[in-house]
């Protein structure tokens, strides 16, 4: 079948079924996959402003913040945001980037757009539980936003909220900000659970013949363990918040110590959801980044089974580090040794993940596309975040470091550097979305100006941290021991103002490329995986036919072929290939 | 970076800076290391004319090599924590002077055990965000907290320890410099958590008994 | 070409049936070394293990909270605090266990295509279970009289949301268990056609094999 003809094929059944149930209320893995997209973007450009305001505070402490002087008393007076208000904003700033801008996209977005087309199916297990997913998230999204509006402000106890400041509304001064971002997140909990049952089944039980596990490409194993690790995380989160909520509205108090409740508990719990949750966050960029980084080196993916084995291991070992973040809570201290010691040793897969990353370039022939250089940078940013790290595995070190500016900086690196590997997929992807290509100049000028401001805007806060600046203050002004540091504040700021502003090309050409007139051919980059097999972008139901697999995801530059790649689902006349690689 | 470390006032501080240095030192290493071999790589191995990747899905050796080291690095630098913890929060020497620091919305209640050294007693003394210690000797402080979690931060001293209501922590310091120290909160504690700090006063010996002088009046 | 034709007839909008099978080769055979793509456990039952992972999990988080309390309080019960009926809720245990068994008992009429006798196991089932939620909320009752409430202290605090959490999982599993019975009834179910009673078994297992760890923990620790 030709490709006009499927694109006419799919155009027709989008006529069949009507605006509602195509755009909207579709079943189809590939639009709910761009409904989570748009849904992470929008959400990305609030996060990102409420960043904005945060870091003119920071720099100018109790000056108007230029266009803000319509915001009502009391959230902000004539421009000038109060304390409450900022802790809110940061506590809302990472609930928004964490959950409804990082996870709907790398998990929510490219789970469901690329998980059946990768592995060759022609949708989800659960089509209409995958629907179901979108829309509860959706609504949790919602019921998030709408504490804005509510007496009191939204939630101001920090994203961790640490009880008893988030137990009981006098502490903070919150009554129904903080009861609806615990609401929201048991929804979003519930939209994530369906989520990941979904990616579960469907790798498990729908591969295409001849997709063995170990032939899967990196971001469908790095999304299955991400599934997973939701499985397990999630529902204890929701243990806690239920919990939060009874002290909160019914008068328990699991967490407050008047009632015989113990404060640390709320930790725990958190934590234990909190630190696989990191990993539910970074492992789909390294996947997505691995896959990448092979494509545009025209090489294979160095050491797979590493890669993958490493994962695994992340994993496990993350549901046993969670305690890193507790070293000077008052828990006790050889349990700090404990997780200083796991904590050390789920380091080493992430480095063998580097160094693999690294020797996928060797000898390669390296193409620098803009989804190329994206995932580059996701490298470089990860390199950075995961050795400061090292430093506050250390328990001693940790005590200055702790609740600093070096943490800010440390998980900005990790968590918003999978900015890069987002901005990567999107611009690998998008032909594949929404049939066009992007504009490669527009692309590379993103990214160069997005690399220099991410790193100018993150990097001196490593600076603040080692001279002592707390993290989560209004005012750092009202410290001498931090007047000094000021000038770093206001160097942030600047920076954090362009590395906004630097998103811009990246709008244009989104919104631009959406309505290009040129369309995209299937395999535009020329890569092995399957989802370039299917027309871009793919009709209802993927394939013309079920692909048949016979080799891994990365012969590139094989001596096989002439060309440098080969896709998974062309058959040689002989199969020696698939037969010495398993 | 160490250059903006503040000055350390305090005994065990030293080991936490050393262990800081050793960590920066490696770590630096590994970052130029991969840097300059990805920017390396990244030229070398652009795309050229003629030119085809090597066709290789890895080395077990080389992969064994960089699990092996960074495996060894990560388990001395545990062992090389270990001991500097254990110091400064299991083992605490014999305290010279005691007493308590009740962390609140938004201020830090100190109380002095007075001449008899010990609390609940008529000649405690009451103050608010001020703590006054001598030089050189061993400090024990009670950390509790009334409300929320706070987080007791002494950054000359290399101290923090959050306050958790419902329990009493021991936190113990030696400062060898006298001076002027400040004591924020370094874990959020509501909309007055920026701007709640103490002072941290470390007294000459003489400038102490001139302290304890005035506030215990002989009569 | 008949790979054509199955992929026009499965791209069709409404075959969501259709859509959920594991993908067919179409034709060709794949090379050797190649593994079957024929699950080994069906989509719905993996699903539903997936979710009892995830509850299990819910409940560890309780279970852990309320372990932490147990541990740090000397005594327990607290002082002024009404005992747990231990013996009532002995009965109901055997009660719940007993639904268990006559829920396996119901499993294995329908594997056996007796649509009678599926019902009947199917209705006792649902008739123990009922019995069990009676006997809870009728502990409870008497349990708020004695004073003890969400309110007053962890002890009442975990006490209703652990037992309190179970009781509507049991609700849960209940109405799904009615929903079975009502379909058997108009016998929907057959010998090669039973997966719904075996997924609403799995899940009624699940809330039965759960009780004893927590009535343990909670009424005898």
């Amino acid at each position: 079948m030709s490709e006009a003809a499927t694109a006419h094929d799919a155009h027709a059944h989008h006529v069949e079924l009507g605006f509602w149930r195509t755009y909207v209320f579709s079943t189809d893995h590939k639009m709910i996959g761009r409904q989570f997209l748009f849904l992470g973007l929008f959400m990305l450009i609030i996060g990102g402003l409420l960043a904005m305001m945060m870091r003119w505070q920071l720099a100018w402490p109790e000056t108007e913040i230029p266009l803000m002087s319509w915001v009502p008393e009391p959230y902000m007076y004539g421009g000038i945001l109060p304390p409450q208000t900022y802790n809110a904003f940061f506590t809302m700033h990472a609930t928004i980037m964490i959950f409804f801008v990082v996870m709907p996209i790398m998990v929510g977005c490219f789970g469901n757009f690329l998980i059946p087309l990768m592995i060759g199916t022609r949708d989800m297990a659960f089509p209409k539980l995958n629907l179901l997913s979108f829309w509860v998230g959706a609504v949790s999204g919602v019921v998030m936003l709408s504490s804005f509006f509510v007496p009191g402000g939204p939630a101001a106890s920090g994203w961790t909220a640490y009880a008893p400041l988030s137990a009981q509304a006098a502490f903070t001064g919150v009554e129904w900000g903080q009861h609806l971002w615990i609401i929201s997140l048991i929804i979003l909990g519930i939209s994530s659970l369906m989520g990941s049952i979904n990616y579960i089944t469907t790798i498990v039980n729908m591969r295409a013949p001849g997709m063995t596990y170990f032939r899967m490409p990196l971001t469908i194993w790095s999304l299955f363990i991400t599934a997973i690790l939701l499985l397990l995380a999630l529902p204890v989160l929701t243990t806690a918040l239920a919990m939060l909520l009874f002290d909160r509205m019914f008068g328990t108090s699991f967490f407050l110590s008047q009632g015989g409740g113990e404060p640390l508990l709320w930790q725990h719990l958190f934590w234990f959801f909190g630190h696989p949750e990191v990993y539910v966050l970074v492992l789909p960029a390294m996947g997505v980044t691995s896959d990448i980084l092979s494509t545009f080196s025209r090489k294979p993916i160095f050491g797979y089974h590493a890669m993958a084995f490493s994962m695994i291991s992340i994993a496990f070992l993350s549901f046993t580090v969670w305690g890193h973040h507790m070293f000077i809570s008052g828990m006790n201290p050889l349990l700090g040794t404990a997780f200083m010691m796991s904590t050390m040793v789920i380091a080493i897969p992430s480095a063998i993940k580097t160094f693999n990353w690294l020797g996928t370039l060797w000898g390669g022939s390296i193409r620098f596309t803009s989804p190329m250089l994206f995932a580059l940078g996701f490298v470089s940013n990860f390199l950075i975040g995961g050795l400061s790290g090292i430093f506050m595995a250390s328990t001693p070190v940790d005590i200055f470091i702790h609740d600093t500016y070096y943490i800010v900086a440390h998980f900005h690196y990790v968590v918003a550097g999978i900015i890069f590997a987002l901005f990567a997929a999107v611009y690998y992807w998008f032909p594949k979305m929404f049939g066009r290509m992007m504009n490669e100049p527009l692309g590379k000028i993103h990214f160069v100006l997005t690399y220099i401001f991410f790193n100018c805007a993150f990097f001196p806060m490593h600076f603040l941290g080692v001279g002592g600046h707390m993290r989560r203050i209004y005012n750092p002004m009202q410290y001498e021991f931090l007047q000094p540091l000021q000038g770093i504040n206001v160097f942030i700021t600047v920076s954090a103002f362009l590395l906004g502003l630097s998103q811009i090309p990246f709008l244009v050409n989104f919104i631009g490329s959406l309505f290009a007139k040129k369309r995209a051919e299937k395999n535009p980059w020329q890569a092995n995986t399957l989802e370039w097999t299917a027309a871009s972008p793919p009709p209802h139901g993927n394939f013309d036919a079920v692909p048949v697999v016979y080799r891994g995801a990365y012969e590139y530059s094989s001596p096989e072929v002439k060309e440098d790649w080969l896709p998974q689902d062309r058959q040689l006349a002989t199969t020696s290939t698939a037969a010495r690689l398993h | 970076m160490m250059s903006w470390l503040p000055e350390n006032v305090s005994t065990f501080g030293g080991e936490i800076d050393y262990l800081f240095y050793v960590i920066y030192y490696i770590t630096g290493a590994a970052f130029i290391l991969v840097t300059v071999l990805m920017i390396l790589f990244l030229i070398l191995y652009r795309q050229r004319e003629g030119r085809r990747a090597t066709y290789t899905h890895g080395s077990t050796a080389l992969e064994i090599t960089w699990t092996v080291i960074p495996a060894i690095v990560f388990v001395g630098l545990s062992f090389a924590s270990v001991s500097s913890w254990g110091k400064i929060k299991s083992h605490p020497p014999p305290p010279d002077v005691q007493l308590q620091v009740t962390a609140k919305q938004f201020n830090w209640e100190i109380l002095y055990p007075g001449p008899d050294g010990k609390f609940g007693t008529e000649d405690d003394l009451q103050a608010e965000n001020d703590i006054y210690v001598p030089v050189n000797k061993v400090v024990h402080v009670i950390l509790k907290s009334k409300d929320v979690i706070h987080s007791f931060f002494l950054p000359h001293l290399r101290v923090k320890q959050d306050s958790v209501p419902g329990r009493d922590i021991l936190v113990w310091f030696q400062a060898v410099k006298p001076g002027k120290y400040e004591l924020p909160c370094a874990e959020l504690c509501g909309f007055g958590h920026s701007g709640m700090r103490g002072w941290l006063h470390v007294h000459t010996p003489e400038e102490y008994a001139k302290w304890v002088e005035e506030s215990w009046p002989r009569k | 070409m008949v790979r054509e034709a199955v992929a026009r007839r499965l791209i069709e909008p409404e075959v969501a049936e259709e859509l959920r099978t594991p993908a067919l080769g179409g034709g060709e055979e794949p090379p050797t070394g190649v593994t079957s793509t024929q699950p080994a456990v069906s989509n719905a039952r993996l699903a539903l293990l997936m979710f009892l992972a995830a509850e299990v999990m819910f409940f560890a988080g309780l279970i852990g909270a309320f372990i932490v309390f147990r541990l740090a309080s000397p005594a327990w019960p607290p002082p002024f605090q009404p005992r747990l009926p231990v013996g009532v809720t002995a009965i109901n245990t055997v009660i719940l266990l007993l639904s268990g068994l006559t829920m396996r008992l119901a499993l294995m009429a329908a594997r056996r295509g007796k649509p009678t006798r599926l019902v009947q196991w199917l209705s006792i089932t649902a008739l123990l279970g009922t019995v069990f939620l009676g006997i809870q909320g009728y502990e409870w009752l008497r349990l708020i009289g004695f004073g003890l409430t969400l309110s007053s202290g962890v002890y009442g605090a975990t006490f209703y949301t652990l037992i309190g959490c179970h009781a509507v999982h049991v609700f849960g599993a209940a109405v799904w268990l009615i929903a079975v019975l009502l379909q058997a009834r108009r016998g929907r179910f057959s010998e090669r056609s039973y997966a719904g009673v075996q997924l609403c078994a799995m899940y009624w297992t699940f809330v039965v094999g759960l009780w004893p760890v927590l009535y343990g923990l909670v009424y005898l620790s």
